[in-house]
């Protein structure tokens, strides 16, 4: 075995497991060994948990020498980003007002991995609450990219992108609203996975814009992701909108993709995109054709304008969800009187830039005058958006676009012009407006940058969407 | 709909943010950026349209049972309180005023 184990991938170390040619503390000391030595130049974790994934791997070890082992992912060494709750450690958010926070519980995704014997080695950087495309926006300053160190690794899962690309885990989980997995799983060249909303439950993740979340694993190989996410999906009670209706998902991977319709939306393949990155997709999309798939081109309209839904009503939802961070029952707290001074200042003080602006604007989107015009509108925009994919999808099995526009750019070029980092997320933010699940592929690079190949399938049906992207990765290699 | 500093400073109350004069400046441009932006919206034609409304199950509420945490679960939300007394929240009074506030 030439590889170095911390970068086998999930599925190559779960077999070793099986086999006893290697332990988890050997993977998980790999794991441990690779953050002490890159992690102080690129700031992909906010905590790392040594001791507690040593202590782990050593339970792990016992269970397998006991013929005992959960399942393939007992004693795989993962990241969780830190908008997740893992029982006894800090939760930030990547926020200063959740500094001191320590969760008193496990989000459930958390705890079916426990249940599963994962190894957690540590919380991973995004931006606060994520919102933002550049992991920037972290209030404990920002992730690098691994590819080049002058630039941004994405956001705002990029703490794990920068994490699972570097090698420091295995497999890492995000969180995606508008593209918060699919857009750094782009710029660091992995895998990154957003499933169906209703999928995979969203209790015991900070809420952003709770009708659009979906938490969903990032990854080396796309069997590694349907295994993470085989490991966490289905019916919570905590979370209602986990859907009790949806097929089982059973992966079925396939060689070839004979009888598999691609479509390519005329919309998004028109302006937008650097010719590195159209060159580099079209290539993939020619990949898939050799495959044997069926290429057409489809109509998807609203391209643009489900950009605009987006901003429109993540804001809304993110003043609400927000409002709960007022120095009163956890987090900091900067006193004055009357009591609204305690609110305000607690607020100002320890929200940042792009949280106090998404806050701004959903509070004028919801207020009395123009909320018909900006939040109402955009919910009947969205029916229509909706509608435009339920008619792509009668005709095609999965979309291709490009998962970004450009690679990844330098840190602090967009961070003082809100509207362009925006504009980052305009092929990404449809598939969350519409709820359906996607996958960003690496698909080549352009000066030593990864691109990344964007997969949207149909609602519920991640099997044949992960069964293109596998084959697709297969060719490759 | 152009935004006015007065708007803002109303937003900002609303939002309970206590925003210097210079950051009011800012979120202006930048919330006219965007604001730009998402008018194309007014531009889709949504008659006869019924807003998107996402399905959620309805099969009955959960029971309103407390449910029991073990004594480390306890006290760690309460140790996430930023003030307390003992096993209770502290919160700043309700109707304190500044010093010579009237009313």
């Amino acid at each position: 075995m030439s590889k170095p184990l911390n970068e086998l991938t999930i599925t190559e170390a779960s077999d070793l497991l099986e086999s006893g040619d290697v332990s988890s503390l050997d993977l998980t000391t790999a794991c441990l060994d690779c953050i002490k030595e890159m992690d102080g130049a690129i700031h992909a974790f906010l905590d790392v948990f040594e001791q507690d994934a040593i202590d782990a791997a050593n339970r792990s070890d016992g269970r397998r020498a006991k013929g005992a082992a959960e399942g393939p992912l007992d004693g795989i060494p993962l990241a969780i980003k830190d908008n997740m709750l893992v029982q006894g450690k800090r939760c930030t958010a990547g926020s200063q007002i959740l500094s001191t926070h320590v969760a008193a519980s496990d989000a459930t995704v958390v705890r079916k991995l426990r249940d599963a014997g994962a190894v957690f080695l540590g919380k991973t950087n995004m931006d606060e609450f994520a919102m933002g495309s550049s992991t920037e926006q972290s209030a404990y300053g920002p992730t690098k990219n691994p590819h080049d160190m002058e630039r941004v690794p994405g956001g705002s899962s990029g703490g794990s992108a920068a994490a699972v690309a570097s090698h420091m885990c295995l497999g890492a989980f995000g969180s995606d609203t508008g593209g918060s997995i699919r857009q750094p799983a782009a710029l660091c060249g992995i895998v990154g996975f957003k499933p169906t909303y209703g999928r995979v439950s969203r209790s015991g993740l900070v809420a952003m814009a709770s009708s659009l979340d979906q938490i969903g694993p990032m990854t080396t190989s796309v069997e590694d992701a349907a295994l993470l996410f085989e490991a966490i999906h289905g019916v919570d009670p905590q979370d209602q909108t986990t859907s009790t209706d949806a097929p089982a998902f059973v992966p079925a991977w396939r060689d070839d993709l004979t009888d598999v319709r691609v479509g390519l939306p005329r919309q998004a393949w028109g302006e937008g995109m650097t010719d590195e990155v159209r060159d580099s997709v079209m290539a993939g999309v020619e990949a898939l054709k050799e495959l044997g798939a069926t290429v057409v081109d489809v109509d998807l309209p609203y391209a643009d304008e489900a950009l605009a839904v987006y901003y429109l009503l993540m804001p809304c939802e993110v003043s609400a969800n927000l409002a709960r961070f007022d120095g009163m029952r956890f987090g900091l707290r900067n006193e004055g009187v009357p009591l609204f001074e305690t609110y305000a200042a607690t607020r100002a003080a320890h929200l940042g830039p792009e949280a106090r602006r998404r806050v701004l604007l959903g509070t004028y989107a919801l207020s009395r005058g123009y909320y018909d015009a900006y939040y109402l509108k955009a919910k009947k925009v969205q029916t229509r958006i909706r509608a435009a994919y339920e008619q792509a999808f009668r005709d095609v099995d999965v979309l291709v676009t490009p998962t970004t526009p450009t690679t990844a750019f330098r840190l602090g070029e967009k961070l003082s012009d809100p509207l362009a980092m925006y504009l980052e997320d305009i092929f990404t933010v449809g598939v969350n407006v519409a709820g359906l699940p996607a996958l960003s592929l690496p698909c080549g690079k352009s000066a030593g940058l990864p691109i990344g190949m964007h997969l949207v399938g149909s609602w519920f049906r991640e099997a044949d969407l992960l069964a293109v992207g596998r084959a697709f990765e297969s060719s490759r290699t | 709909m152009p935004l006015t500093r007065e708007d803002l400073k109303t937003l900002a109350d609303l939002a309970r943010l206590d925003l210097p004069e210079e950051e009011l400046g800012r979120m202006e441009k930048d919330l006219e950026a965007v604001l730009g932006y998402v008018d194309r919206l007014q531009h889709v034609d949504t008659k006869d349209v019924e807003p998107f409304c996402m399905p959620s199950r309805v099969e009955g509420w959960r029971e309103d049972v407390a449910s029991m945490c073990d004594e480390v679960t306890r006290e760690t939300i309460l140790s996430n309180f930023p003030t307390r007394k003992g096993d209770l929240l502290s919160v700043p009074a309700v109707f304190d005023k500044k010093k010579g506030e009237r009313g």
